[in-house]
């Protein structure tokens, strides 16, 4: 028994048997779901693997502390910015005793008494880690006639009236911590790195690390619930106008991006159903059928996401558009497969009789159709995105289920006695239109070609330019108060740009220090050169073991207690209070227990208190585990260029040194070369799978002519739009070109199958064509319903599949019908237009 | 005789005019319209230079440290110090640079101003002495009527401030010329200032200007 045949005999004479099959998939599919059911909420998932960049910026993100931080900002009017300064220190403070907040930096640690502590608990170390000749020269300092004659000095200047010695003795009474900070010192200015208060004063800056037990969007969530409530009690005591309490951070966009994904879903599958629902009620206006292929659309989703999760374990954020686009793409069979069933019943064939035509004239066309989409969104896996791997995959099952379902479960919708046809004004219209294409096909293609060659030209018009946007910008949800937060805070300070990250992981400490300080002057030289800016590197605290081995052997050389004897003598003599000068004994007592070498160093990390401000400093660059470290490079310009992205490629690395260049701007730059590969090679290699698909499809050059022809100006007319209407195109809605030679294609398969096994030419492709228009009108619905998703990424594809979309339609109606026409001779146009039997006025 | 003679006559004296010796708080007003004459009298010369005397007690040294010298001032934060002696300095400010030079020691110490650093705020409280112009905004103010002029008290409204500085007398005379001003610091520090031969003749703007000899160590101890 033939194909078709069978599957009108199941659908209508075993429905039970059917039904229960539907069932079975149905609960397998909700209970796979129910039990794996797990999402990746990792922006960085989107971005293709394979660049280093992006996988530096995956453990920047993953291993560094920076990724639990919150930005906090206060922003008031600017005859407030005086009640602003009184008032940070409260707001500082009620950070602090927030039950998540485990650190705040609400100034510069080096003005604050316990700022300059800390830098002493720490000097030992530092001082023993420096190199050996500044080492010697630091260490001659603890001679007793150079301790006296450097306090008399001091006590001199003070009187003279300067206020450096003050400032000098109250962080180093011995003179050898000064020395030993000055590596640290050199790229540790937190204030011009990261200034915390802006140039008008508007706005002041509070860094905080807060204590949420894993960076998930679950525990982002919760977090953000805390400080949303903290944001709103935290005016209190303010006095002034209207102040802002801006916070951002990785936390704050998890926690949007994970919630706003609830809001795409609902928003774009309602969208997506209802717009679907009134395309195709107005073309059939038909309920049963409706309710049949939303059930049947339904279905696709469930058994596609459900393999989709056996398939991947997880599914990224970005799948959550694939319900959206595989309803825009299955309503077409739906609407294909009841257009040729209706189209049956009204020329007097029984349920089961139409039903096994729909299959068989439709059946094959379909399954092409289905084949160019899949292929098409399989192509995503070129990407190399693991989101849009998992996005291509997942409608690339749920289109092949689509064709499945439609013809066969979407048959059990379709009621056994079918109502009487009424008029159906839209046939008429298509088949009046069709009949005068086919007949006056120049006067159509006096219109259509005209235009469709001007888009064209502006396809590939230098002017307007077509926007292509890569800056950090594009990637953000539409509406967002982190990143309004953090538009704010660039904005306020202009000097503050993004620096480009250089990370260093070495197999252990000594390799770590070596790493560094080859990278240093490398560094130095190219800032000396005026290439970059600037930069910052842990090189200073990366301890040597060999160089701190042998400066503990140097320093036993050293008479401390004659220095201690010394320091003591010196403070009597110039009348200095001893008191200030505790921590320089401390010093003295600790150099002692290091010049043993049986006595255990102490670790830095261990001696500076956790709450240290230098902790915001420190964890910048270095990771959890402590041999993962990072540099930071500030560039003359934000980089943007890949003039600049080269320049930092041949010129930041240093040689035997391995090393990641990352950064959000920087990775966005480096992926654009990858983004017009995908624009261009990709979509090429789709656009010859098609050409040659329907070579083989047609088997007749001037048809082939016709439809190559067709979907190359319906593309140019999509870039042709995107520029006037200025739509930009960032790194990943570039994938909609591919997706639109996929899925355009399908309208002019349908159209021209049908018109070379045409027996009267109206009749028969008005039946293709009016189906045809509404299954690229729900397409576009569902595509364009996108637009409403928060996400950018998923907006920015659905606007530009729905423009690549409407041109398809247009031109496979305007141009391909037309066309295929005009390369008929006029008397078999004719001829073909007789009527064979009487045919109904609908569909 | 003579002696119990001298007590009775002193407390008779001291009973008789000792409410006239107090010193009183002034109105809410009355400060206002003070603040208005002293702003009256800056702008009608707003230069003016007198001769000082120092006394630093630093918590960093056991004894005070005592200074003296000369002072130039020109509305609204020109300045310039020269301090004599053993250890003489000359410190000068053009609103935006400030120069310490050591003649002793060939040294020099540059500093920019309005980058809010802590010495941004130690020149503030310089010049507010000295200028008094819209000192509102930066000091809560309260004021005392005395027998020979007034006393205005400062205490710092900002952070920034309060960092620097805890308290901030100005003793004036009659004809509102600063006399005294005690600075109490945070730390302790105590820097009490007293001025005389006050004069407000135009003053040259080269005075205000500084560049240090050659040969001269400078250094920038905050940064650039």
């Amino acid at each position: 028994m033939a194909l078709h045949s069978t599957i009108a005999q199941l659908v209508t004479r075993r429905r039970g048997l059917v039904w229960s099959t539907v069932a079975v998939i149905c609960a397998a599919a909700i209970g796979v779901l129910i039990a794996r059911m797990k999402l990746d909420t990792e922006v960085l998932n989107l971005l293709p693997g394979g660049f280093e960049s992006v996988e530096g910026l995956k453990v920047y993100n993953r291993d560094f502390v920076q990724v639990r931080d919150l930005t906090f900002a206060l922003v008031c009017q600017p005859n407030d910015v005086d009640k602003l300064e009184e008032f940070a220190p409260e707001f500082a403070q009620r950070l602090r005793e927030q039950p998540w907040c485990r650190r705040v930096l609400a100034g510069v640690p080096i003005e604050t008494p316990d700022g300059v502590r800390d830098l002493q608990s720490i000097a030992l170390p530092l001082f023993l880690n420096l190199e050996p000749a500044a080492f010697d020269q630091t260490l001659a300092l603890l001679q007793p006639a150079k301790i006296q004659e450097r306090l008399h000095r001091l006590h001199e200047e003070i009187e003279a009236g300067s206020p450096r010695p003050q400032i000098e003795l109250g962080l180093d009474p011995l003179g050898v911590i000064g020395p030993a900070l000055k590596p640290f010192a050199s790229n540790a200015s937190i204030e011009e790195d990261q200034p915390l208060t802006s140039p008008d004063r508007t706005m002041r800056v509070f860094l905080t690390v807060t204590n949420q037990p894993g960076i998930g969007a679950f525990d982002c969530q919760k977090l953000m619930k805390d400080v949303q409530a903290f944001q709103k009690k935290a005016h209190e005591g303010w006095e002034g106008g209207p102040l802002e309490i801006l916070v951002t951070g990785r936390s704050a966009y998890v926690a949007e991006i994970s919630l706003s994904m609830r809001h795409d879903i609902v928003i774009t599958l309602l969208g997506s159903i209802l717009l679907v629902s009134g395309v195709f009620y107005a073309g059939f206006r038909r309920w049963l059928p409706l309710l049949g292929m939303g059930i049947s659309l339904l279905l696709c989703c469930l058994v596609a996401l459900a393999a989709g999760l056996l398939i991947f374990h997880e599914l990224n954020m970005v799948t959550v558009g694939f319900c959206a686009i595989l309803i825009g793409l299955g309503v077409d069979f739906a609407v294909l497969v009841f257009g040729r069933y209706q189209q049956a019943r009204d020329d007097g064939a029984d349920h089961p009789a139409a039903v096994g035509e729909a299959v068989k004239s439709l059946g094959r066309a379909i399954f092409f159709g289905a084949l160019t989409t899949a292929v098409g969104f399989l192509a995503l896996m070129l990407a190399g995105s693991r989101g849009f791997t998992q996005l291509g995959v997942l409608i690339a099952l749920g289109i092949a289920f689509a064709g499945i379902f439609m013809l066969t479960v979407f048959f059990l919708f379709l009621p056994r006695k079918s109502p009487a046809p009424g008029h159906d004004w839209m046939f008429t219209l298509v088949k009046n239109y069709v009949r005068w294409a086919v007949l006056h096909p120049a006067r159509m293609l006096w219109i259509s070609t005209p235009l469709l060659l001007l888009l064209t030209a502006v396809a590939f018009s230098p002017r307007p330019p077509i926007l292509f946007d890569v800056s950090t910008h594009s990637m953000e949800p539409k509406r967002s108060d982190a990143g309004y937060a953090l538009k704010t805070i660039m904005e306020k300070m202009p000097t503050r740009w993004e620096p480009v990250i250089g990370m260093v992981k070495a197999e252990n400490a000594q390799q770590l220090h070596d790493y560094w300080q080859k990278v240093e002057p490398r560094w130095t030289e190219l800032q000396a050169a005026g290439k970059i800016k600037g930069f910052s590197t842990p090189a200073a605290l990366a301890l040597s073991p060999q160089r701190l081995a042998g400066n503990r052997q140097k320093l036993q050389g050293v008479d401390l207690t004659a220095a201690r004897a010394a320091l003591e003598a010196a403070l009597a003599e110039e009348g200095f209070s001893r008191e200030t000068f505790e921590s320089g004994f401390k010093l003295l007592d600790e150099l002692k227990a290091a010049a043993d070498p049986a006595t255990r160093l102490p670790d830095w990390r261990e001696t500076l208190p956790q709450s240290s401000g230098w902790w915001f400093l420190i964890d910048r660059y270095f990771a959890h585990d402590p041999l993962l470290t990072t540099g930071f490079v500030t560039t003359n310009e934000p980089v943007a260029t890949q003039e600049q992205k080269e320049m930092l490629h041949r010129d930041l690395p240093v040689a035997g040194v391995p090393m990641i260049l990352s950064g959000w701007s920087f990775t966005l730059t480096d992926l654009v070369p990858w983004s017009h590969r995908q624009l261009i090679l990709i979509s090429g290699l789709m656009a010859l799978f098609d050409a040659t698909l329907l070579a083989l499809l047609y088997r007749d050059w001037r048809l082939w002519l016709i439809q190559v022809a067709t979907l190359a100006m319906a593309v140019c007319a999509m870039i042709a739009s995107m520029k006037l209407l200025q739509i930009p195109l960032n790194l990943l809605n570039v994938l909609a070109f591919r997706l639109v030679l996929a899925i355009g294609v399908d309208y002019g398969i349908y159209v021209l199958l049908v018109w070379q096994k045409a027996r009267q030419l109206d009749h028969d492709v008005a039946g293709v064509v009016k189906p045809v228009i509404l299954a690229g009108l729900t397409a576009i619905c569902g595509f364009g319903s996108l637009g409403a998703a928060n996400n950018p990424t998923l907006a920015g594809l659905g606007y530009a599949c729905a423009l690549g979309l409407f041109w398809s339609l247009a031109a496979t109606i305007f141009f391909t019908l037309p066309a295929a026409a005009a390369a008929e001779p006029k008397s078999w146009r004719e001829e073909s237009l007789q009527p064979r039997v009487k045919e109904p006025e609908n569909v | 005789m003579s002696n119990k003679f001298l007590f009775l006559s002193l407390s008779f004296f001291l009973c008789v005019f000792a409410p006239l010796l107090r010193a009183e708080p002034l109105s809410p007003a009355d400060l206002k319209s003070l603040l208005s004459r002293i702003r009256e009298k800056r702008a009608a010369a707003p230069q003016v230079q007198a001769d000082f005397q120092e006394d630093k007690n630093v918590k960093m040294l056991n004894k005070p440290i005592a200074t003296s010298g000369k002072i130039w001032f020109q509305s609204p934060n020109k300045f310039r110090r020269e301090a004599k002696g053993t250890l003489p300095s000359i410190t000068v400010s053009d609103g935006q640079q400030l120069w310490i030079y050591y003649p002793k020691f060939h040294s020099a110490e540059h500093y920019s101003l309005g980058k809010r650093s802590p010495l941004d705020a130690g020149i503030s409280a310089i010049t507010a002495s000295l200028n008094l112009e819209n000192v509102e905004a930066t000091y809560h103010i309260s004021a005392t009527k005395e027998a020979d002029g007034y006393q205005l008290q400062l205490l710092p409204r900002n952070p920034s401030m309060k960092r620097f500085l805890q308290t901030f007398a100005i003793k004036m005379n009659g004809d509102l010329q600063v006399i005294r001003t005690e600075m109490v610091q945070p730390n302790g520090d105590r820097i009490v200032t007293t001025y005389s031969n006050e004069s407000r003749v135009p003053i040259p703007a080269s005075t205000f200007e500084f560049t240090p000899p050659a040969g001269t160590d400078v250094t920038t101890p905050l940064g650039k």
